[in-house]
């Protein structure tokens, strides 16, 4: 009974608190640096930020999330590993190299937290700094997301033996079937030098 | 014309378009040859959008084994097919790339044929049955956007769809409710939903294919029976052997655009060019996102649609299809200078209103559309 109580009253103080918890200072000043219809999905699990009751969002936390919640919004210093329900694997990152009061406090300069991103983390792996995608508005945790020309740069660096196996594949194919063509073309000039009869 | 002749002019007319005594191995393949000129590297084209049209079809398959045409499912079976299935993401982006690839070969296809007068008698069926191709080509285009299931797919559609309706309010009497139906027909049930999800899937992997199938064997039938057009106004042009020549050729130029297609889907992921929310999948119940807009091959439509009054843009564009269905004999007695001409203009406003559509409308709106 009591730690249904405690559920319900930590569950109505998260509730109240999400509004604040959704940051869209940072939202706002991507939006502007980058132009592009950048969501809350940027941190968040959910694109409408942490408010409501969709998936990822505090309305449909079970008890376990909520614990997991209240433990995320605890970590006010760098370091303490998060699993937040509510934010994704960006926004958790932030909050373990940062902490959250860090964060709090860079609200009033959104662009700041660019430089306060490790410049070498890349979660996606896709060859673009997470620091350098919430600049350009691209999502840190999609490899398809990002400025086109540095995807292609960094694939073809990534996959230059597959690009290269492929090459020499193709190229052998096409030898081969230009000298088929070749062999059939002979054989068929050789036939009608022959004639229909001996044909 | 006297009504008796009809039969007779008929049956020339189909004799003269299927001429039974080229069917032989002679005239389609040892003695056939292709005229060499300055617009030879035009006779590729054909060939080039059939090699991206069967990457189409072997991608395509691929796909079908995975992904889920409903709405609760699509979103997340593409997804699925993106990040956990074995060369599912180059599978899918080599879809992607070559539907473009595809799109923009048939434009450039038709431009050059029509410079080329290669609708001249006889191959008139040849032209009509390639403009229906296109026609399909760009159906094919329309239909598999909505697939994904994702925002900027399923809001493109409604848009899409909602244009087909507004033609009504420019006919008269009772066929003003006929685009009512034929969007409802389309559509399946009031909103977007899942009806209109099994309808685009069923017309995109099921019926669209068979048309195609059908058109395609009468084109390249055509093609084979006909030879190339000679393509220029000079009389006497050098000549090459189709076979083995020309296929070797043909041949090559597959293999190069096999290798483009191939660095272009491993290398560059096709949603690279669209903002990430509108990847997400469909909320039935929020708001329409910023930067909805249709694939690149129909904003030679879309933007003169954002600036234009409906009906001019309508009537262009039921003036461009008739034209180009009924070109062999409407424009019979045009000299290959004034149809390149027409071709060259196309081709201007097609480059330009693709790559400068956005800021052309801003000059004119003030604001993003």
């Amino acid at each position: 009974m009591t730690r249904r109580i405690a559920v319900t009253l930590m569950f109505a103080v998260l509730a109240l608190d999400a509004r604040a918890a959704a940051h869209n200072e940072f939202q706002t000043f991507v939006r502007k640096n980058s132009g592009r219809p950048v969501d809350c999905a940027l941190c968040h699990v959910h694109s409408n930020g942490p408010e409501g009751t969709g998936a990822g969002q505090v309305g449909s936390l079970n008890p376990a999330e909520l614990e997991r919640l209240g433990r995320a919004r605890a970590a006010f210093e760098p370091g303490t590993i998060v699993d937040s329900p509510i934010l994704n694997g960006f926004g958790d990152s932030l909050v373990v190299r940062l902490g959250k009061k860090r964060i709090l406090e860079l609200r009033s300069a959104p662009a700041e937290l660019a430089v306060e991103i490790s410049q070498t983390s890349d979660l996606d792996l896709d060859g673009i700094s997470d620091s350098s995608e919430y600049l350009a508005g691209t999502h840190p945790l999609i490899a398809s997301d990002g400025n086109p020309w540095s995807l292609f740069l960094h694939n073809l660096r990534r996959r230059a033996f597959q690009l290269s196996m492929i090459t020499v594949a193709t190229g052998l194919g096409l030898f081969g079937f230009i000298n088929l063509l070749h062999g059939f073309a002979l054989r068929l000039r050789a036939r009608q030098d022959q004639g229909p009869m001996s044909a | 014309m006297k009504l008796l002749d009809v039969p007779r002019i008929t049956a020339e007319f189909a004799r003269d378009r299927f001429p039974l005594e080229k069917l032989n191995a002679e005239s389609m393949l040892t003695k056939k040859e292709v005229p060499v000129h300055r617009m030879s590297w035009a006779y590729y084209l054909g060939g080039l959008a059939l090699f991206f049209f069967l990457v189409q079809v072997v991608t395509g398959l691929m796909l079908l084994f995975y992904y889920q045409p409903t709405v609760s499912d699509a979103h997340a079976s593409v997804e699925y097919i993106s990040q956990h299935v074995s060369g599912g993401a180059l599978v899918r982006n080599l879809h992607a790339w070559s539907s473009s690839a595809m799109i923009l070969t048939v434009i450039v296809h038709v431009l050059t044929t029509f410079a080329m007068k290669a609708f001249a008698k006889p191959r008139e069926l040849t032209w009509v049955t390639g403009v229906g191709l296109a026609l399909l080509v760009f159906s094919f285009g329309f239909t598999g956007y909505l697939l994904p299931w994702n925002q900027i797919a399923v809001n493109a559609t409604k848009v899409g769809l909602q244009s087909i309706e507004a033609i009504g309010q420019y006919l008269p009497g009772e066929m003003a409710t006929w685009p009512k139906y034929a969007r409802e027909t389309i559509q399946g049930e009031a909103a977007v939903g899942q009806a209109t999800l099994s309808r685009f899937y069923a017309l995109h992997v099921i019926l669209l294919p068979l048309l195609v199938a059908g058109l395609l064997g009468l084109h390249l039938f055509q093609v084979q029976i006909h030879g190339m057009s000679h393509g220029v106004d000079a009389e006497h042009v050098k000549r090459e052997k189709f076979f083995p020549f020309f296929v070797i050729k043909d041949l090559s130029v597959w293999g190069v655009a096999f290798l483009v297609l191939f660095v272009l889907g491993l290398c560059l992921p096709f949603e690279s060019f669209f903002a990430y929310p509108l990847m997400e999948p469909f909320d039935p119940l929020g708001s329409t996102p910023e930067g909805i807009k249709p694939e690149w091959y129909f904003y030679f439509v879309y933007y003169p649609l954002e600036l234009l009054p409906y009906w001019v843009v309508m009537l262009a564009m039921t003036a461009l299809v008739g034209g180009l269905f009924l070109a062999p004999w409407v424009l019979a007695g045009s000299n290959r200078r004034t149809l390149r001409a027409i071709a060259i203009a196309a081709a201007i406003y097609f480059v330009v209103v693709t790559l400068f559509g956005q800021q052309i409308y801003e000059v004119f709106k003030g604001v993003n559309p």
